[in-house]
């Protein structure tokens, strides 16, 4: 039975090959057989990341969460489907009917075009190698921005305005911290493709997480801002905005954007596997399974370690939202522009050393760094040591150099806010109670 | 504006915050709780799952818990144990009882006699405050508050309950567990 399953494909494309010629199937019908499944299995999966956001939020609540429908309540998510898709589509009064008709597609399909150039796996688990695909992802998943603009401005609600507002202030100013974290990964990666860094990472059996701790870091506080979510949720700050940029939708138009929401999540933690976990790349996979001859076990256990790593990062996402409260905008926006971008900064110039330290290095007194240059930057086991003892030192450089841009920051002066209890209404001048006769309870 | 001195936060301070001690704390308790979610079995003690699944399963009301009446009957001749006596609706603070006696006419020793014996019972659910006087106060063991909980009716005179709801109990949809 595993035997047929592992042949499946090949048995799949011999009989394709009597019916079409070589060409119509390398560069047609596979692709669509591929583009297919990638469209459904990532629909599941967003499906099922409700299911279990819902599930992990009730078990860090100590409660059960859905139980009624299926099993652990397992069909869940296919009954809210269904219950959205019946629902009234509502289009509120005076709104601009066109711009907020196609705003959710805008949406949609900007968080699932991405999926197109994210290395899955190895050989047939790609759809298309883009020599440029770090650009295009950040390019095409910039569009959700206008998605959201468009919603907010379409439904003529007040809310859905601020909402888009603040999410598209949010969205563009942490898409610069997340453009310049992911410069110190390609840097050892020496390419653009997603598959050349899944690869340059496989030829080095080293995942960039460890040269690039702080890189990691960055970009998935920025992705988690990027994607409105808990603890940057301010644009969809019930208790200001009632749902922000969505308050107008209802039903399918509504799910939706609910839809585009887990895509971009899981785009992200995608995006975040490939450029610091390795992408598909697992330990001892290749040599137990590719080296002994069987090719479709090593994509598939590669396939599945690169979901398992996915998985990973959107459980970071659930566990973060439902551990810190919302943040305040100005800390907000002091985060984004005090804090991560100078970190993104500092971790390019940092990475850049690093590089030239260890092309300095190779080749001085007998010392060997750098393998070869064909498959990224190939370390040998001393540059490898190097590199990742200055990521690791980049994390307190970085703190360091952080605290001293943000010392004397009068918004973010956390020391000054502490020291100082502002009792606000009492008249300016002499003080009611002398300082020192003041007595705090500790 | 009076500035109140705060003392400057010491060296193991410093070190926590810059370390996210906090931060990393909040983790682990969320994590703690998520993991004791599908290990833990204990609730109360452990970190397991408080909630239950409610019409499906019955939670368990505390023993001294007063509930739903009920009025007691004997379990041989199923004939109420109630001699309407009215002490029940005297010792009602809120006086939500009304026993409604009537007479009849028995032969005791030969002799035609007439006795009290109860007609109609009236509890109203709605101004009862569940103190459980009546039970005291009852002579046979007859009014009784049982554990049922589930009192919620579509209208007032829902809350009514007559002699009949009183000793057969109201029909409640039972799921299975």
């Amino acid at each position: 039975m595993t035997e047929f399953a592992l042949a499946a494909p090949t048995i799949v494309d011999n009989l394709l090959l009597k019916f079409f010629s070589e060409q119509t199937v390398n560069y047609v019908i596979w692709p669509f057989i591929q583009i297919g499944a990638v469209v459904t299995i990532t629909a599941l999966w967003v499906a099922y990341a409700t299911y279990l956001e819902r599930k992990i939020s009730a078990f860090i609540q100590a409660r059960l969460g859905p139980m009624r429908v299926g099993p652990w309540g397992l069909l869940q998510p296919i009954a809210d489907g269904l219950k959205l898709l019946v629902k009234e589509d509502f289009i509120p009064e005076n709104a601009d009917r066109w711009i907020f008709f196609v705003a959710p597609y805008i949406a949609v399909v900007a968080a699932f075009v991405v999926m197109a150039v994210v290395p899955f796996g190895p050989d047939w688990a790609v759809i298309t190698d883009v020599n440029i695909g770090v650009l295009f992802v950040l390019a095409v998943s910039s569009v959700g921005v206008l998605a959201l603009i468009l919603a907010g401005w379409s439904s003529n609600s007040k809310y859905a305005l601020l909402g888009a507002l603040r999410s598209s202030a949010q969205m563009v100013s942490y898409e610069v911290s997340m453009g310049l974290a992911i410069i110190g990964a390609l840097m050892f990666a020496r390419t653009l493709s997603l598959s050349g860094i899944v690869s340059a990472q496989a030829s080095d059996s080293i995942w960039f997480l460890l040269y690039q701790p702080i890189g990691l870091v960055i970009f998935m506080i920025s992705g988690i801002a990027e994607n409105n979510r808990a603890p940057f949720d301010l644009p969809e700050a019930e208790s200001e905005l009632v749902a922000g940029f969505h308050t107008e939708y209802s039903g399918f138009r509504w799910s939706l954007f609910f839809m585009a929401e887990y895509a971009a999540m899981v785009v992200v933690t995608a995006v975040a596997t490939t450029l610091y976990l390795g992408g598909w790349y697992f330990p001892f996979v290749y040599r137990l399974t590719e080296a002994r001859g069987h090719h479709t076990a090593y994509v598939v256990v590669s396939l599945i370690a690169f979901l398992a790593k996915a998985g990973l990062l959107l459980y970071l996402y659930f566990w973060l939202r439902w551990t810190l409260p919302r943040f305040r905008y100005d800390q907000l926006m002091d985060l984004g522009w005090k804090w991560m971008l100078p970190a993104a900064l500092i971790n390019i110039v940092v990475s850049a050393l690093a590089v030239t330290i260890l092309q300095g290095l190779n080749g001085f007194g007998g010392m060997r760094t750098i393998e070869s240059t064909t498959n990224g930057l190939n370390l040998t086991a001393t540059g490898k040591g190097i590199a990742i003892a200055i990521g690791i030192a980049n994390l307190f450089i970085s703190a360091g150099v952080l605290s001293l841009i943000n010392w004397r920051s009068r918004d973010f002066n956390l020391k000054k806010q502490r020291r100082q209890i502002r009792l606000v209404d009492l008249p300016k001048g002499k003080p009611a109670i002398a300082p020192d006769q003041l007595k705090i309870a500790n | 504006m009076p500035i109140v001195p705060v003392p400057n936060p010491t060296f193991a301070q410093k070190l926590k915050r810059f370390f996210m001690v906090d931060l990393l704390k909040g983790l682990a308790v969320t994590l703690g709780f998520n993991i004791g979610a599908l290990t833990d079995r204990d609730a109360v003690a452990g970190k397991g799952i408080y909630t239950e699944q409610y019409p499906r399963v019955r939670p368990d009301v505390a023993p001294r818990f007063h509930g739903a009446p009920r009025l007691n009957m004997d379990p041989d001749t199923h004939e109420t144990l109630c001699i309407a006596c009215n002490l029940c609706a005297l010792a009602c603070p809120e006086d939500c009882i009304d026993v409604i006696p009537m007479d009849v006419e028995v032969v005791v020793a030969g002799k035609p006699r007439r006795k009290k014996v109860l007609d109609e019972f009236i509890f109203d659910t709605s101004r009862c405050m569940f103190c459980a006087l009546c039970q005291e106060a009852c002579p046979t063991y007859c009014l009784e508050l049982t554990q049922d909980f589930e009192l919620a009716t579509y209208s007032r005179a829902g809350f009514v309950w007559n002699r009949e709801m009183l000793e057969q109990g109201r029909e409640t949809v039972k799921y299975e567990a």
